[in-house]
This record gives C-alpha cells, structure tokens and sequence, in this order.
C-alpha cells in the first residue's frame, strides 16, 4: 500500500497542495480527477518520489519515500508522465524494452517485454521507429515500457502511475488502455491514474478523487463522488449526471445551455 | 535512409561491425602513416614498428626510422585517440542534452578548453608555474580541462530548465560563448611572446602536427579514460533519451549520470584541445552517422563513434597534409568544410520534421 499523511507542497511560498491525505491498494484503480491547476500532477509527482514534500510522510510498502534508492523505487512503482518526446530514431522495441532497466535478472525480460507487446497491441509495429507512429500508437508503447518495469510477479504490491495516459487516443484506444488497467489489478498491481474524462473515470474508477485548489475535496466510491453538485463544485462548471440508457452506469455530460438552469444558479449563489 | 541496418542485426551482429570498424580504422592509419612528404613505403612501416618489437627482418635507413616513429606514428595515434573522444563526447552530450545538434565545439567546450590551455601557456610564470609544480605534466591538460567543464555548465545552464534544454537557446549560447572565448584568446595571445605560443590559428582550427611521444602519454591516457568511464553508461543514456524524468522513474540515477558525462567529456575534449587545438565538427558528424546506419542505442554507438571518430580524424589529416603539400593545412578546416554542410543538412531535417525540442 501507499499511504500519504499530512503531506503539503509549495512553490515559491505559494501552496501548491495542502494537508492531503491518499492510499493506494494494490488491485485498486484510483482515478484522480479536477480542473487544470488543482494540483493532480504535483500530487503524482509527491507520489512517485519525483518530488519532495514540505510536510508529512508518504511510505510505499511501509517504507518511507525518502530511504529509498532510485533503482529501489524503480522495482516498486512504475510511471507514465504526459509527454514524453523521443528524439532520437529508436525501435518500438527497443523503447518498450528499457522498462527492463530496474530488473535484476535481464534473462526473464524478453519474454516479459513479448507478455506486455501483445497486452497493449504495438507488436504489429515493434520494428518501426517511435517517432513515425501516430500519437495513439506512442503513448501505447510507452504504456508498453511502463507495464514491463513492473510486470513480473513480485512477493510485494507495485504501482503505476499514470498522468492523462489517454490524452492523445480516440475511443476506442481509451477504452483499451483502461481495460488493460483493469486486468493489472489481479497482477498485484495498483493504479493511481489522473483522467479528464469523467465517462471514462465512471466507468473504470474503483476509487474517485476529486481534486481543486490543492486539497482533495471529495473521495470515495463512483456512486459516492460522481454527484452533479459535487462535480459542478469541483469544475465551476455545469455537469449533470444521468442514467445510462443501456448498462448500469452513470452518464455525465455538460452543456452551456445548462448554465441558464435554475437549479445551477440556486446552487451558484447559495 | 540508404544504408541503414535493423536494429536486430546491430545487436546480434555487435562485435562484427566493431570489428569491421576497427579494421578500417587500421586501413586509415596504414593510409596516413605512408603519407608524408617522405616516401617510406608499406614493407619500411612494417619493418620498422616489428624492429621495435625486437623483430628485425630488413634494415631501414635510420632516418625513415625517424620520420616514422618519432613523427609519423605518434601523430596517427593522437589522431585516432583525439577523434574518438570529441565523437564520444558529442554523441553522449547529444543523448544528455537529448539533441542531436549538441557538439562540443558548438557549445563552446573547446574553445574553452583551448581559452584555459593558452591562459595556462601564456602565463606559465606566474599561476602556471604553481599548478605546474603540483601537476606536473598534466597541467596542461588540466587547464583546458577547467575550462572545457566552465563552458559546459554555463551552456546547460543556460539552455536548461527543469530538465529540459531549449536547443535554439543551447546554440545561441554556444555561439555566445565561442565569440567570448575567441575574443578572449586573442588578448591573451597579444601577452604571450612567438616561443610560449603558436598562434590564434593553432587554437581555433587545430592541428596534429605537434604530436609527439610524450603528449601521446599525457593527453592519450586522459581521453582514453574517458572515454572509456563514458561508454561505461550505455543503458543511463538510452534511458535519458526518452527524458530526464522517464529515466528517473526507470531507476536511473539521473544527477549521477549527468555529472559523470559532463565531466568526462570535458575531460576527454580538454586533454584533446590541450595537444590539437580545438577540432570542430567531429562530434557532430560522427554520432550522427553512426545513428543513421546503425541506430541509436549507445550500446553500439558510443564505440563505433569511437572508432569512427578516429578513421575520420586521420582521413581529415591526411587530407590537411596533402591538399597544400609541401605546406599543411589546419585539420579544423577540412573537418568544417567536411561537418558544416553536414550541420546544415540536420537542421534542415530538423526543420521538415518539426521535431519540438
């Protein structure tokens, strides 16, 4: 488990996040969620160990953050930032398969880095050059690199992290990369993902965070968070929640032409 | 791309193409040590590098001997170590900076390196003379070591913020830096006399034609050093390809890996600059050749630059001792007739791809 207590970051005496508190189980996908600026990345990076806090403790697997080495860290959690820009002419597989670089025994890699190739589906273009692909099929291979770091069955939980990993991918691609996420929890793994896609966060999430303004202000089940007043507070923007037509699932849509609606404005000024 | 291998048969056909590369980097000092204005033909080159082995089979003329040991062969290993280095430390400042436009003489590594070596000659009575006393020989080299590392970091700095280098500023600074550095080694130059000092031209284009035993020794084991301790990171660099952050999170240990690249090619390129001059281009143009044919891992590229980086260098000389012979041209003015072109053609396909740096 990752557990975070009472952490607070600031830049430059400005408080980016306030006395957060957050866990991650392993077999969970927790979905962070919140406008631009809330503070979702800093709280990744405070996560992964990128960053230092100012105050409180973060431990992964019961270890403080701070005592582990880099290479350690490596073996316990796994991240995707949100861009990552290679350039210089690299194969597919060969950028997939520096997520092996932590491993101590390089002899499983191959056929673990062959288990995550066919997961993400960017074998049928392994010999290609990462910067010919479409942005799609990139930040699939980068999902690909980040699996293999922490695919193999370990006797302890990982994590991976991942910052808007369906950023530059049409529907179906971030259905895809989401059912994957879904299929690590049985590996052991846990998942902290940041999303924009509140559909996409409704109907993955096991756990929701709604972020602003540096403090995580509602968490809990998707039944619990997904409330249109608790979303419309979150965004400053009017979001409805809807029955799906078809499946068990909340729907959320927002429209302009909802601004004008009473309820909104009663919402606004009290 | 004409000629460009898959990466699969690079890796399995690693110590092959070393192989090859090596040979042809014995076919160009072969080349070189049988050009000159002297004729000594390819049984004298044999027959004389055997006789130091103990291996006498036919006498050759002691002045044949002399020309080819004590000028000939020390030149031709300077070369091949000179040019390894500055291709070794241009392609891990490239994976470093992730750009394939950095090179040490761009950025302004050289011309530091070759500022700090002409303060160090000029005035050799007075700090000079204290470093010498400790440093002994290698103080030279040290010198331009301190500078090379001086302008590194002022590049980085200048181009760099939160791990990412802006290449257009990263250039501008270097163009910055060489104008102060040059303008710098002029003055320096008006206070040293015709004996502490060649001249600004030695400096700034570079030359082999100093070389000598006792250089080779000097200079030769701290470029060979290394570069050496450089291509002990191939895996770092790879993984520094993809970002700094990305790198940190595979488990590399980033600010490590920084420093000991910054350092060792600063190293590499000031013990070079501190016996040739500063030698543009070959940083650039090697690692980028090497990356089109044989791919981008650094497990294959930083050795085949290497070697590569030495063919090029003594074909450079060659060419500099025969295109004005009986007169010599500076080596730097065939490896930027060779690498400007070059540098030009990168940014035109820099262009057309619009890669964001």
């Amino acid at each position: 488990m990752i557990t975070a207590n009472g952490i607070h970051f600031c830049l430059k005496n400005r408080p980016i996040l306030e006395e957060i508190d957050v866990s991650i189980s392993s077999g969970e996908l927790a979905v962070v969620l919140g406008p631009n600026g809330a503070g979702k990345s800093t709280l990744l990076k405070l996560l992964t160990g990128e960053q230092v806090c100012s105050n409180g403790k973060i431990t992964i697997n019961g270890e403080a953050i701070e005592s582990l080495k880099t290479n350690e860290l490596a073996k316990y959690r796994a991240v995707m930032p949100q861009h990552s820009v290679v350039n210089f002419p690299f194969s597919v597989e060969e950028i997939v398969g520096l997520g092996a670089l932590s491993h101590d025994k390089q002899t499983r890699s191959s056929q673990l880095l062959e288990e995550v190739m066919k997961l993400t589906q960017v074998e049928a273009f392994r010999h290609r050059m990462i910067n010919e692909l479409s942005g799609g099929e990139r930040q699939r291979v980068h999902l690909a690199r980040v699996l293999l770091q922490i695919w193999e069955d370990k006797p302890f939980p990982r994590y991976l992290f991942l910052d808007e990993p369906t950023s530059s991918m049409d529907i179906a691609q971030q259905h895809l990369v989401l059912s994957i996420v879904q299929q690590l929890k049985k590996r052991n793994i846990g998942v902290f993902a940041i999303l924009h896609d509140l559909n996409l966060a409704a109907q993955y999430a096991d756990k929701i965070l709604l972020m602003k303004e540096g403090n995580i202000r509602y968490s809990g089940s998707v039944q619990e968070t997904m409330q249109e007043e608790k979303l419309t507070e979150i965004y400053g923007h009017p979001i409805s929640v809807l029955p799906h037509p078809s499946i068990e699932n909340a729907l959320l849509i927002s429209s302009e032409a909802l601004v004008n609606n009473k309820q909104y404005i009663s919402f606004k000024t009290a | 791309m004409l000629l460009s291998l898959n990466y699969h048969t690079v890796r399995s056909k690693r110590p092959l193409i070393l192989g090859i590369c090596f040979v042809l980097l014995l076919a160009s000092a072969l080349l070189a040590l049988l050009t000159g204005a002297y004729p000594i033909s390819l049984s004298e080159v044999v027959n004389i590098i055997l006789s130091k082995f103990g291996l006498n089979l036919i006498e050759v003329p002691d002045e044949k001997m002399a020309v080819l040991w004590t000028i000939r062969l020390p030149r031709v290993l300077l070369a091949i170590l000179v040019g390894g280095a500055l291709a070794v430390a241009g392609a891990s400042l490239q994976g470093l900076f992730r750009n394939p436009l950095v090179e040490p003489a761009i950025i302004g590594v050289s011309s530091g390196s070759a500022l700090f070596a002409v303060i160090m000659i000029v005035f050799s009575g007075t700090i000079g003379w204290q470093l010498q006393s400790i440093m002994g020989v290698f103080a030279l080299p040290f010198a331009a070591f301190i500078g090379g590392l001086l302008n590194t970091f002022l590049a980085y700095r200048l181009a760099s913020k939160g791990g990412k280098t802006d290449i257009s500023i990263l250039i501008l600074a270097g163009v910055a830096i060489n104008a102060l550095s040059a303008a710098l080694i002029s003055l320096v130059i008006y206070y040293g006399d015709d004996n502490a000092i060649r001249n600004f031209t030695f400096w700034s284009l570079g030359s082999l034609g100093g070389a000598s035993w006792t250089k080779l020794y000097i200079a030769g084991t701290l470029v060979l050093l290394s570069s050496v301790i450089i291509m002990s990171f191939p895996r770092s660099l790879n993984a520094l390809a993809i970002g700094e952050s990305e790198a940190f999170h595979m488990g590399v240990n980033v600010q490590k890996v920084k420093y000991v690249v910054l350092f060792f090619s600063a190293l590499a390129v000031g013990a070079g600059v501190s016996v040739t001059g500063a030698i543009g281009f070959v940083g650039l143009v090697v690692p980028h050749l090497v990356r089109m044919v044989l791919g981008s891992d650094h497990h294959t590229l930083l050795p085949v630059s290497f070697l590569t980086g030495g063919i090029l260098l003594l074909v450079s000389d060659v060419l500099s001792r025969i295109i004005v012979a009986p007169a010599e041209l500076s080596i730097g003015i065939i490896t930027a007739i060779l690498g400007a072109p070059f540098f030009i053609y990168i940014l035109m396909n820099f262009k057309q791809k619009r890669i964001t740096v």
